[in-house]
C-alpha cells in the first residue's frame, strides 16, 4: 500500500514538471505552427538561472519568480530576431533554426557555468520529508504537484477568460482572420512565445533541487514533452495535462514494475494512442 | 553580390586561420608525436572529457618545457563524440588518416571504446584507455593494440567487495547504469560478494540519463536491503545522490558507489558524506608524487584533480617513458617496449602486463568527508589493497 502511494505520487510530480514544459511547447505550436527543439534549452536556462539566483540572493522563492520572466525575455527576443522572418518558408527552415539555438544556448551554458552539474537545495520549508500512509515522502516533491495543479488551472483559465486569451485563441485557430479583424499577430506571437519560455524556465527552476541543474537535461526533457504533446494533442493545455499525466505515469511505474522496458513503454502508450485517435486525446482532426 | 563578398571574406578568414595554425609548430625542429582524444566536449559526460583535456594540457606544458619526448613536441588533437560509438569511431578515423595520430586516448564512455579499440588492429594504432571501466576490454573484446592505465569496473568491485567481506552488512543492492560498463560493474559485483557468502536482493539497470531515480528508490526501500552497490556516471549518480537524500534513503541504506567522484560531492554537497566505494584514483593518497602533482595541477586549473585527471596524467607520463624506452614512436616498438615494463604512478607502482595489457595497480576504498582545508567533501582512505589482489586473472573478469 505505501509503495502504490508514494509511486502515484512520484508519477504526480513528474507529470507536473513536464506539464510547465509541455504546455508551453504544445502553446507554441498551437499558434506559431512551429515544432520548437529549442524549448527543452529553456528549461535548462531556468534551472541554471534558478541556480544563480538561489546563490546570490540565498533565497528560492524570489528566484521562483524573477526568473520565469526573465527566460521569457530571452525567449522573446529570439523570437523577435529571429523566427520572426521565417514563418512563410517550409517548416524544415523553423527546424533547423530552433536547433541551431538549442545548441548555441546549451554550449553558451557550458561555457559560462563549465560541465559541473549544479546542485540546488529546496527552501527551508520544503526540505525534508513527511509521512504519508506510512512512507516518507519528500516535502519538494509535493510541492511539485501542487505547483503543476497551480500552473495548469491559471493558463487554462487565461486563455479561456481573459480578453488577451480570446485574442491568442483566435490567432490559433484562423491567424489570417484574426488580423484582419485587427488582431496584432506579430506581437501575440512574440507574446505567446516568451510565455510558453517563461513556463520552461519555471519548470527549470522547479526541477532544480529535484534533478540538479545539468547539461543536456534540455535535450533530455524535450524528447517527453514530444510524447506528452503527440498524447495529449498539439495545441491543447488539456491534452498536455492528461499527456503528462499518462507519460509521468507510464515512466514511474515503468520503471518500477519493467526497469528494463522504462524507456520503451513510453512510446508503446503513445503508439497505441495514436492508433485510435491520431491527432492525440484532446486534439483536433485538421 | 553580398553573397559573394560574404564568400570571399570566409575564404579569406579561412585561410588566415589555418595558416595561424601552423606557425607555432615551425619553432620546432621536428615533428610533434601526436596524441588524439576522440573524448566527450558536449553534453552530459563533457566533465570526463574536460578531466582528460585538463590532464593533457598540464603534461604537455611540462613535457614540452623540457624538450619534448625523444625531442620532439608533444601535442594533442582533441575531437568530440558526443557520447555516441559511431561518432567516436569516425573522430578516431579521422584522428589517424587526416592528422596522423600514432597513439589515441580519452575515450569516455565503454561502448565508445569498445567500437573504437575494435578498429584499432586495422589502423594500427594504440588506444589508451584512462577511463574506460568494462571488464570486456581487456577480457573478450581485447586485442594487443588496446593498453588500459586506469582501473577497471571489475577491479573497483573487487576492492569494495574485499572491504565489504569484513563489514556487518548482509543484503545488498546492485543498481547499475543500462550499458556496458554499469551491467559489468553489477555482474562483478555480484559474483565476488555472494562468494564471501552474502547476499543481492535485488538489482535494476535504469537507462543512462535517468533523471528521476524515484521508483528504484522505492524498489531499493522495499527490498530491505542494508547497502545499494551503484555503478552510474557523474551525473546520474549526481540525480540518484540527491534524490536518495530527499527521499530519506541514505538513513536506511548505506551507499556505496563504485567510483566516488569529485564532481558528485561538488553538486550533492555534505548529503553525500559518509558514501564509500572505490574510486580509479583518489587525489588525496599520501605519496610524495602525487603530493607535487596536486600541487601543480591546482595552480594550472584551480581545482583537486577528479579521477580521471589523475589516471590520464599517469597514462600519459607512462606512454612518453615508453616512447623514450623504445626510442621511437614506431606502434610495434612501442607496444613491445610497453608490455611487461614498470611504471611509478602518481598512487604507487604499476605494471603493464603483457597477456591482456591491463596495468596492476593498487586498489582503493575511500569515504566521502568533510575536511575544513578544502572548499568540498574529499574521499578519505579507508582501504589500500596491492595490485595482484584486486587485477582479474588474465584476460578474464575473474579473481583467484
Amino acid at each position: 500500500m505505501a509503495i502504490l502511494v508514494e509511486q502515484a505520487l512520484n508519477a504526480l510530480a513528474l507529470a507536473g514538471l513536464l506539464f510547465l514544459v509541455s504546455a508551453g511547447l504544445s502553446l507554441v505550436f498551437g499558434i506559431l505552427r512551429v515544432v520548437n527543439f529549442a524549448h527543452g534549452v529553456f528549461y535548462m536556462l531556468g534551472a541554471y538561472l534558478g541556480f544563480t539566483a538561489v546563490v546570490v540572493s540565498g533565497w528560492f522563492w524570489p528566484s521562483l519568480l524573477v526568473v520565469p520572466p526573465l527566460v521569457g525575455a530571452v525567449g522573446a527576443l529570439l523570437e523577435a530576431s529571429t523566427l520572426r522572418f521565417i514563418y512563410r518558408r517550409p517548416p524544415i527552415y523553423q527546424l533547423l533554426l530552433t536547433f541551431g539555438l538549442a545548441l548555441i544556448l546549451e554550449e553558451s551554458v557550458r561555457v559560462l557555468y563549465g560541465p559541473t552539474a549544479k546542485g540546488i537545495d529546496p527552501p527551508p520549508l520544503l526540505q525534508g520529508a513527511v509521512e504519508i500512509a506510512g512512507t516518507f515522502y519528500p516535502r519538494y516533491r509535493l510541492f511539485l504537484v501542487v505547483l503543476g495543479i497551480v500552473v495548469g488551472l491559471g493558463v487554462w483559465l487565461f486563455l479561456q477568460r481573459t480578453r488577451t486569451g480570446l485574442v491568442i485563441r483566435a490567432v490559433a485557430q484562423n491567424s489570417e482572420m484574426a488580423d484582419c479583424l485587427g488582431a496584432d499577430v506579430a506581437r501575440v506571437r512574440t507574446l505567446v512565445f516568451g510565455a510558453a519560455c517563461a513556463l520552461a524556465g519555471l519548470g527549470g527552476v522547479a526541477a532544480g533541487p529535484m534533478t540538479t541543474a545539468y547539461l543536456g537535461m534540455g535535450i533530455g526533457v524535450i524528447v517527453d514533452a514530444f510524447v506528452v504533446v503527440v498524447i495529449g494533442g498539439l495545441g491543447s493545455i488539456g491534452g498536455s495535462m492528461a499527456g503528462s499525466l499518462i507519460v509521468g505515469a507510464a515512466q514511474t511505474w515503468g520503471a518500477f514494475y519493467l526497469p528494463e522496458t522504462a524507456m520503451v513503454i513510453m512510446y508503446a502508450v503513445m503508439g497505441v494512442i495514436l492508433i485510435f485517435r491520431p491527432w492525440g486525446l484532446f486534439g483536433e482532426e485538421e | 553580390m553580398r553573397r559573394r563578398d560574404f564568400l570571399k571574406t570566409a575564404v579569406a578568414g579561412g585561410i588566415g586561420a589555418s595558416l595561424r595554425g601552423v606557425d607555432p609548430r615551425r619553432a620546432w625542429a621536428q615533428n610533434p608525436i601526436k596524441i588524439g582524444l576522440p573524448t566527450v566536449l558536449s553534453g552530459g559526460n563533457a566533465q570526463y572529457g574536460i578531466q582528460a583535456k585538463r590532464a593533457c594540457e598540464l603534461f604537455g606544458k611540462e613535457i614540452n618545457a623540457k624538450g619534448g619526448i625523444l625531442g620532439r613536441p608533444v601535442e594533442f588533437i582533441y575531437e568530440d563524440t558526443a557520447s555516441d560509438p559511431a561518432t567516436a569511431v569516425r573522430k578516431a578515423q579521422k584522428l589517424v588518416e587526416k592528422d596522423g595520430v600514432k597513439f589515441l586516448t580519452g575515450t569516455v564512455l565503454s561502448s565508445e571504446a569498445l567500437a573504437v579499440s575494435a578498429k584499432c588492429p586495422e589502423w594500427k594504432v594504440i588506444l589508451m584507455s584512462t577511463i574506460n571501466g568494462a571488464g570486456s576490454l581487456t577480457a573478450k573484446a581485447w586485442n594487443r593494440y588496446f593498453f588500459r592505465v586506469n582501473t577497471s569496473g571489475p577491479m573497483g568491485a573487487r576492492a569494495v567487495s574485499l572491504y565489504l567481506a569484513e563489514a556487518p552488512m548482509k543484503r545488498f543492492f546492485g543498481l547499475g547504469s543500462d550499458y556496458a560498463w554499469g551491467r559489468d560493474s553489477v555482474a562483478s559485483f555480484e559474483k565476488q560478494i555472494t562468494a564471501v557468502k552474502k547476499e543481492i536482493v535485488g538489482k535494476d539497470y535504469p537507462p543512462v540519463g535517468t533523471k528521476d531515480f524515484a521508483s528504484y528508490i522505492g524498489k531499493i526501500k522495499q527490498s530491505r536491503a542494508e547497502a545499494c552497490y551503484m555503478a552510474l556516471p557523474g551525473q546520474d549518480a549526481t540525480i540518484f545522490f540527491k534524490q536518495a537524500f530527499q527521499f530519506g534513503l541514505t538513513r536506511e541504506v548505506k551507499l556505496i558507489t563504485e567510483i566516488l567522484e569529485l564532481e558528485n560531492m561538488k553538486a550533492v554537497g555534505e548529503a553525500m558524506a559518509g558514501t564509500i566505494g572505490s574510486t580509479r584514483y583518489p587525489f588525496t593518497v599520501d605519496t610524495p608524487k602525487n603530493r607535487d602533482f596536486v600541487k601543480r595541477f591546482h595552480a594550472m586549473h584551480g581545482v583537486y584533480p577528479d579521477m580521471f585527471d589523475g589516471e590520464t596524467y599517469e597514462g600519459l607520463e607512462w606512454l612518453a617513458q615508453v616512447i623514450q624506452k623504445a626510442g621511437s614512436d614506431d606502434v610495434e616498438k612501442v607496444i613491445a617496449a610497453w608490455e611487461d615494463s614498470s611504471y611509478e604512478g602518481l598512487e604507487g607502482p604499476f605494471f603493464m602486463r603483457k597477456c591482456d595489457h591491463q596495468a596492476v595497480q593498487p586498489g582503493f576504498v575511500v569515504e566521502a568527508v568533510k575536511d575544513p582545508n578544502y572548499p568540498h567533501l574529499i574521499p578519505k582512505i579507508l582501504a589500500t589493497y596491492p595490485g595482484d589482489r584486486v587485477t582479474p586473472k588474465c584476460r578474464t573478469e575473474e579473481f583467484a
